[in-house]
């Protein structure tokens, strides 16, 4: 009896959850709207300001100081996405969403910003531009498809462009990580050593080191992950020309 | 695997004396199968596929089943008995400490292999922490009564990298030949020293009492009440106080060594807990109308 009773009031809960789950509400959805395209244009200001930089100087070299500032804003601002998830206006694992804009703040902050030397390598630009160009994809996806207008062709971009500038970014990072290992080690950036009052010590050299071989098995899941989403979601019009 | 195979029977029971047809299956049966890998632990029956699973105390004819009855065979997992995970939980964190105690080779400089720290508290902070899991040890061989056999096997390898990857984290910077012992000297470590006792005698107390609730072998489940022993009086403002001491104890552990390793094991250990110690709550509240409004769930009136 304890077995039915448990069953019938978990199906009407259930019910309940269902309702309130459909979809934020009509004050939330304005608000992510506003979020989206916020976004949206702060990635095309930083994408604008590499192109002009570039134009301005005729070479590659030094353009992460032009869009510095914007760039730490907007990327930052990214952990709002955390919250949104938090308070479940936004279907996502706040988990996942947490690991993701985590990984690109502390790229932002605790490596590029941290150690000046690495600012003007070229493998900065090469993770500013993937990201420029995947963050901007992104947010006008969410935006349109919050007004439930999305142009086939935003949706083709998400997920296509990743297959290319998904490498790009992991290379950049990875080469900037790289960069940066001989200023900390010499420097003891971040790194507390013993004898301390607290018995603690942390090597950040060591932990940059670490942070370089989890993108080995980490980065492969999250790509073959967006490879399946991908035919999931683009699949279908292969199978059209199929039927012909 | 291959799947179970379905097999359909008609079962009558006789009684034995006058052959009367009884009629009844009064007992679910588990699913034959003739693979032994699907053994009873791992197998989940339910009405509901999504559903909870059916207890072998379940009764047939109780359950909200017509004359035909459709049940729900759900694979849990490979499994592993609740006794076999704690004892090996519990067993690393005690040898891995020593192995840093005794300062075994390859840990620190070679000059100190096999020395001894000149701080008397590294001595205690060792007996104090292979007391805690040596008291557990034998707590599950002899006092837990387990309501659930096994747990899915995988959980094994996510504790015992938590609780073997925190003690020799912790063990580490205690038994570093360059570990430097608490500000405020004996002081803070004899407080921290009664407050750990106090707190292992406490929780001590209360895995007696949960023990005494419920008598051998049965999965009876009553509220937990103070008792003569003044230490399970804690149970009048608190719902899981074994997690309260248990808290507690990491305090006094935090406080004798002044070590942040264990600082942050006793905050993680917190945080779990009180989800732990928040279900058990609602559990509670759910099933008996009459409990005592005035308990939280893990820290008396806070949370």
């Amino acid at each position: 009896m304890s077995a039915a009773a448990s069953g019938t009031s978990k199906a009407a809960h259930g019910d309940v959850a269902a309702k309130r789950k459909k979809g934020p509400g009509a004050l939330a959805t304005a608000y992510l709207v506003i979020y989206n395209v916020v976004m949206t244009a702060g990635w095309l200001v930083i994408a604008v300001g590499l192109v002009r930089a570039y134009l301005a100087r005729g070479s590659y070299h030094g353009l992460y100081y032009s869009i510095e500032k914007p760039l730490k804003f907007f990327q930052t601002g990214a952990v709002l996405e955390i919250l949104h998830c938090a308070v479940g206006i936004v279907p996502s694992s706040v988990v996942l969403t947490g690991f993701q804009v985590m990984s690109r703040v502390f790229l932002t902050w605790a490596v590029t910003h941290s150690v000046r030397e690495v600012q003007s390598e070229d493998s900065v630009l090469l993770f500013v531009t993937a990201w420029t160009v995947t963050e901007i994809i992104r947010y006008s996806f969410y935006t349109f498809s919050l007004l439930n207008h999305l142009p086939y062709l935003i949706k083709w971009a998400r997920y296509t462009f990743f297959i290319v500038l998904y490498p790009m970014g992991v290379t950049g990072e990875l080469l900037t990580i790289y960069a940066a290992l001989p200023y900390v080690q010499k420097t003891g950036l971040y790194s507390v050593t013993l004898p301390n009052k607290y018995n603690f010590s942390f090597d950040y050299y060591t932990f940059l080191i670490l942070i370089m071989i989890s993108y080995i098995p980490l980065f492969p899941q999250l790509y073959f992950h967006m490879i399946r989403q991908r035919k999931k979601v683009l699949g279908h019009i292969e199978d059209y020309g199929k039927v012909e | 695997l291959s799947s179970p195979a379905v097999v359909f029977f008609e079962v009558e029971i006789l009684d034995a004396k006058t052959k009367d047809k009884l009629c009844f299956l009064d007992k679910i049966c588990f699913l034959f199968v003739s693979d032994p890998q699907w053994y009873p632990a791992r197998q989940s029956i339910r009405l509901d596929p999504k559903g909870k699973s059916l207890k072998d105390e379940d009764v047939l004819q109780h359950l909200p089943v017509g004359t035909t009855a459709t049940f729900y065979f759900r694979d849990l997992g490979a499994q592993i008995s609740w006794v076999t995970v704690f004892l090996t939980e519990y067993t690393g964190p005690l040898v891995i400490y020593l192995l840093f105690y005794f300062r075994v080779p390859f840990i620190y400089p070679p000059k100190y292999d096999f020395t001894t720290s000149k701080h008397w508290v590294v001595h205690l902070a060792c007996m104090c922490h292979s007391f805690h899991y040596v008291k557990r040890l034998l707590e599950t061989l002899f006092v837990h009564r387990f309501s659930h056999g096994t747990m899915p096997l995988r959980n094994i390898f996510k504790n015992c990298t938590y609780y073997w990857g925190f003690a020799a984290w912790m063990a580490y910077y205690i038994n570093h030949p360059l570990y430097t012992p608490p500000i405020y000297g004996e002081q803070q470590i004899r407080i921290a020293l009664i407050i750990f006792l106090f707190c292992q005698i406490g929780n001590f107390s209360i895995h007696i009492a949960l023990r005494n609730l419920r008598p051998p072998g049965s999965k009876t489940r009553k509220i937990p009440y103070p008792t003569k022993n003044p230490f399970t009086w804690i149970f009048l403002l608190v719902s899981c106080p074994n997690y309260t001491y248990e808290l507690g104890s990491w305090l006094g552990f935090t406080l004798m060594t002044q070590c942040l390793p264990v600082a942050f094991f006793t905050l993680v250990g917190f945080i779990q807990m009180t989800v732990w110690a928040k279900g058990k709550h609602r559990s509670y509240l759910k099933e008996f109308r009459d409990y005592p409004p005035l308990r939280s769930p893990i820290l008396p009136f806070i949370l």
